[in-house]
């Protein structure tokens, strides 16, 4: 194996784990703050992904706003899914994960009915390469590593300067007490699934761009998100973005040291065994 | 008294024996079809309750089925193993399976435990799809042989090759697996199970294994899946990695719920009512994704304890009415 | 009989209790008290195995105990009771005591499924020895009530009933008073004294100081998780830095 593959793998890899941390931060920020699995949040990316593809091809605006309305929509549709369905389940753990298996199906079909089953595709904004040091990186998946690793420290940005990121934090780690305090958590928990719903947008947007839309591509994603939230430690977001990182270079790394279907398996594996002696995930607390 | 079990044993000999009376009324390939899949439909939901019995939501029935779908298969075509071995050993290795990862599982308590067992059921569709060598990976397995007949000498000669026998099958597997549900609901175990459900730090302080019992509860429960995976890829004659997905999971909690998962007849009805009112309403099958979520959406919302919550709800709906009358007059 | 030795247990930096030793004789009533947040629950998390410490050991009987699981330890005879989800809501009252029959006598899987001649045996013997618990404790009037619409006082009584059904060597009661009317703390005092008669070692928890002067014979203070004082109820009661932790934390001693 030449170092050029290499370099490759590993850009790869980070371009992935860009993806998997922007899902997994939606996931882990809407769990910590509503305790509340949002299963739906794959078909929030999918969408995300055709309001970029319908904007740019129906509407013939560019790229970046496309981008910009699209994720400004799917952070709207997010209140409307906190106002109308889960806040009438808070505290009611397994029926609101239910409820979102529900919102699965209902907007996977909408979709479905409305664009058809056919994968879709638009143009990346990001065209060409960039060469270092004689390795060929596409600047389409350097763009993922740059908005990935930039809206994380922007996430972190905004809960650390915020009043609103600050209030999110306290009902994270303590949600009666930050409700003692008077911490609005309606205002906060509509503040989280915007967040969430806009940056699970943002990755579809960016995933389409490098691949196609289907309806049914958010099923990887939650997948990911999952595996990512899991091995981070669940709520946790500094957790998210390690176990982005980990599983990223893992699917990046792995395929060309071993056959494809041993990659995924290790990523399983890797789960079991975090799970068999942190329970906790890595950076998770008891 | 006597008069109440007389009762008792007439309207569930009659509720047993109807449905094996059904295809002489109305035959046809596809209604024999949809037959077949709300039998297993039943055996799935219900088994699905046994593991929310005790406290823990699956999504890993999908997965269960597909393992239990490929074990029998390649156990029958590889090995040439009878497929009633086969079919047993299907629904073992499910078990086992369920009883390993279950350890790790179940030290994630409430919806987390769902979280990853949705995520096992990807990883075994991952796994069929890649193991080319084991699963001829996308593609599937074809021309899987029907169940081997039934013979016995001189008396008796039962043949799978049509798909009547293989609802009488099916339906025999439903009571048989029915009864071993409803026997350890209603042994210790299954007293043991809700009292997790309830509680299960009182439970452990007591002196029951909580971790164990969890695991023995989703492997009971998985075994099950793992049988009716068999049976279908039998029945179908074919497998694929994607047979039976997350999407087919998760029907399977919505017939759990929308029936109600508190009584044991809930997710009987659910299966029942949502396998067959698809078909009985034609139009609606093309809308069956969005019927099945609106139909859950209501339950949730407003039936907590799904449809065999109804009578009591209308029965206190219809006492409140009364009273109002009463006084009003 | 149970023997804690620097226990310690830290949550992230914080050190919960810090090198605790108590040790607690056959037949004795302890009382573990200190303010809110002083590391009593913990110290019950510790010995009954649902917390693991981070340094140090508890011994029962002469046997390091220190990581076992909580069911085992039930098995072994050390049994507690809650502070908040102390009962069964959805099974009767006489449900929650044949419940906590679990280990005693212990009916096997396929006993329980097939459902033979010596599980009916045992199940008769547990319906007996549940109801007897019922009327040791006062619970039997209302042994067909669904546990979970209790009044409160009956419901704290019966977490107490649940963890004698465990038959236990050694109780520990976590709060058995809070919440409790003044004539259910009296009914629970007696109980507890008649425990005491029967030869149960108790290790008790207590808020109400009142309360644990009258029960135990020895107490344990604690205050962030450190041992500041242990006694007889009159050496604790004189006891100036007892009196300034619960002073500190702006409680009085009763």
């Amino acid at each position: 194996m030449d170092i050029s593959t290499l370099l490759q793998s590993i850009l790869n890899g980070f371009s992935s784990a860009g993806i998997y941390i922007l899902v997994a931060l939606g996931l882990t920020l809407v769990l910590s703050i509503m305790n509340i699995v949002q299963l739906a949040h794959g078909e929030i990316y999918m969408i995300g992904a055709y309001g970029v593809y319908y904007i740019t091809t129906s509407l013939g605006l560019n790229f970046f706003l496309a981008l910009v309305i699209s994720t400004l929509l799917m952070g709207g549709l997010g209140i409307v899914l906190e106002r109308l369905c889960f806040r009438p389940l808070r505290g009611q753990f397994d029926r609101a994960a239910i409820a979102s298996i529900g919102l699965i199906l209902i907007l996977q079909n909408v979709v479905l009915s409305i664009a058809g089953g056919d994968p879709r595709s638009y143009m990346s904004p990001f065209t060409g390469v960039l060469k270092i040091l004689g390795v060929a990186i596409s600047w389409d998946r350097l763009s993922i590593v740059l908005f990935g690793f930039g809206l994380v420290a922007a996430l972190f940005l905004f809960i650390r300067m915020t009043k609103t990121g600050q209030a999110m934090l306290a009902i994270s780690q303590d949600r009666d007490g930050a409700a003692l305090q008077g911490i609005n958590i309606d205002r906060i928990s509509m503040a989280a699934m915007f967040l969430g719903c806009a940056l699970a947008a943002i990755a579809g947007a960016l995933v389409g761009a490098i691949f196609s839309v289907s309806p049914t591509m958010g099923g990887f994603a939650l997948m990911k998100g999952i595996a990512v939230i899991i091995l981070g430690g669940l709520g946790s977001i500094p957790g998210a973005v390690v176990g982005g990182l980990i599983i990223g270079l893992i699917d990046g790394i792995m395929p060309i040291l071993t056959t494809t279907h041993i990659a995924g398996l290790i990523g399983f594996g890797a789960i079991i065994i975090i799970l068999l002696f942190r329970p906790q995930g890595i950076s998770g607390h008891e | 008294m006597n008069k109440r079990i007389l009762i008792w044993i007439l309207s569930y000999g009659i509720l047993t024996v109807f449905p094996f009376l059904i295809p002489l009324f109305i035959t046809g390939p596809y209604v024999t079809h949809i037959l077949i899949l709300t039998v297993m439909n039943i055996i799935l939901a219900s088994s699905l309750r046994l593991i929310n019995l005790s406290g823990q939501l699956s999504l890993a029935h999908g997965g269960m089925m597909t393992i239990g779908a490929y074990t029998s298969t390649l156990l029958v075509v590889k090995l040439g193993l009878s497929s009633w071995v086969a079919l047993l050993l299907a629904g073992l290795l499910a078990a086992v399976i369920a009883g390993l990862v279950g350890f790790p599982f179940v030290r994630l308590k409430g919806i987390y435990f769902a979280i990853v067992t949705i995520f096992l059921t990807a990883m075994v569709t991952l796994m069929a799809q890649q193991w080319r060598s084991l699963t001829s990976g996308s593609y599937g397995i074809y021309n899987i042989p029907r169940p081997d007949p039934i013979v016995i000498p001189g008396i008796l000669n039962i043949t799978f090759t049509s798909s009547v026998n293989c609802y009488y099958l099916v339906l025999v597997i439903m009571l048989v697996s029915l009864i071993m549900l409803y026997a350890i609901e209603h042994s210790r175990i299954g007293l043991t199970f809700r009292g997790i459900q309830q509680s299960d730090s009182l439970a452990e302080s007591v002196g029951v294994n909580t971790a164990g019992l969890k695991v023995l509860a989703f492997s009971i429960g998985c075994f099950f899946a793992g049988i009716t995976g068999g049976f279908y890829s039998q029945y179908i004659m074919a497998i694929a990695p994607d047979t039976f997905g997350f999407l087919f999971t998760v029907y399977i909690l919505i017939y759990m719920t929308v029936g109600g998962s508190g009584k044991f007849i809930g997710p009987i009805l659910g299966a029942f009512i949502l396998t067959i009112l698809p078909e009985v309403m034609r139009p609606l099958k093309q809308f069956q994704p969005f019927f099945f979520a609106g139909v859950l959406m209501l339950v949730i919302f407003l039936m907590p304890e799904g449809i065999v919550g109804l009578p009591g709800r209308l029965k206190t709906i219809a006492g409140r009415l009364f009273k109002e009358q009463q006084e009003r007059a | 009989m149970l023997k804690i030795e620097g226990l310690t247990k830290h949550f992230g930096g914080l050190a919960a209790v810090s090198d605790l030793d108590v040790s607690i004789g056959p037949g004795e009533t302890v009382g573990l008290i200190g303010p809110n947040g002083a590391g009593k629950t913990t110290v019950f998390n510790l010995v009954t195995g649902f917390l693991r410490p981070t340094k140090g050991r508890v011994v029962f009987e002469g046997k390091d105990i220190t990581t076992k699981k909580p069911h085992y330890l039930a098995g072994k005879g050390i049994v507690r009771t809650f502070q908040a989800t102390n009962i069964f809501p959805d099974f009767t009252v006489l449900k929650n005591i044949v419940f906590a029959h679990y280990l005693r006598p212990r009916i096997s899987f396929w006993e329980t499924v097939c459902h033979t001649q010596s599980s009916r045996r045992k199940e008769a013997e547990i319906l007996q020895r549940s109801h007897k618990i019922l009327e040791l404790v006062g619970l039997e009037p209302v042994a067909g009530t669904t546990a979970g619409t209790l009044a409160h006082g009956y419901k704290r009584l019966l977490g107490i009933a649940i963890a004698l059904a465990a038959e236990p060597k050694l109780l520990l009661l976590d709060e058995p008073f809070s919440g409790m009317n003044a004539e259910e703390v009296g009914t629970t005092m007696q109980l507890i004294d008649r425990l005491e008669q029967r030869g149960l070692t108790i290790l008790l928890i207590e808020h109400n100081m009142r309360a644990a002067m009258n029960l135990c014979q020895r107490i344990v203070v604690l205050n962030f998780g450190k041992k500041i004082a242990e006694g007889s109820p009159e050496d604790i009661r004189e006891n100036k830095e007892v009196i300034q932790a619960y002073l500190g934390a702006g409680e009085v001693i009763a």
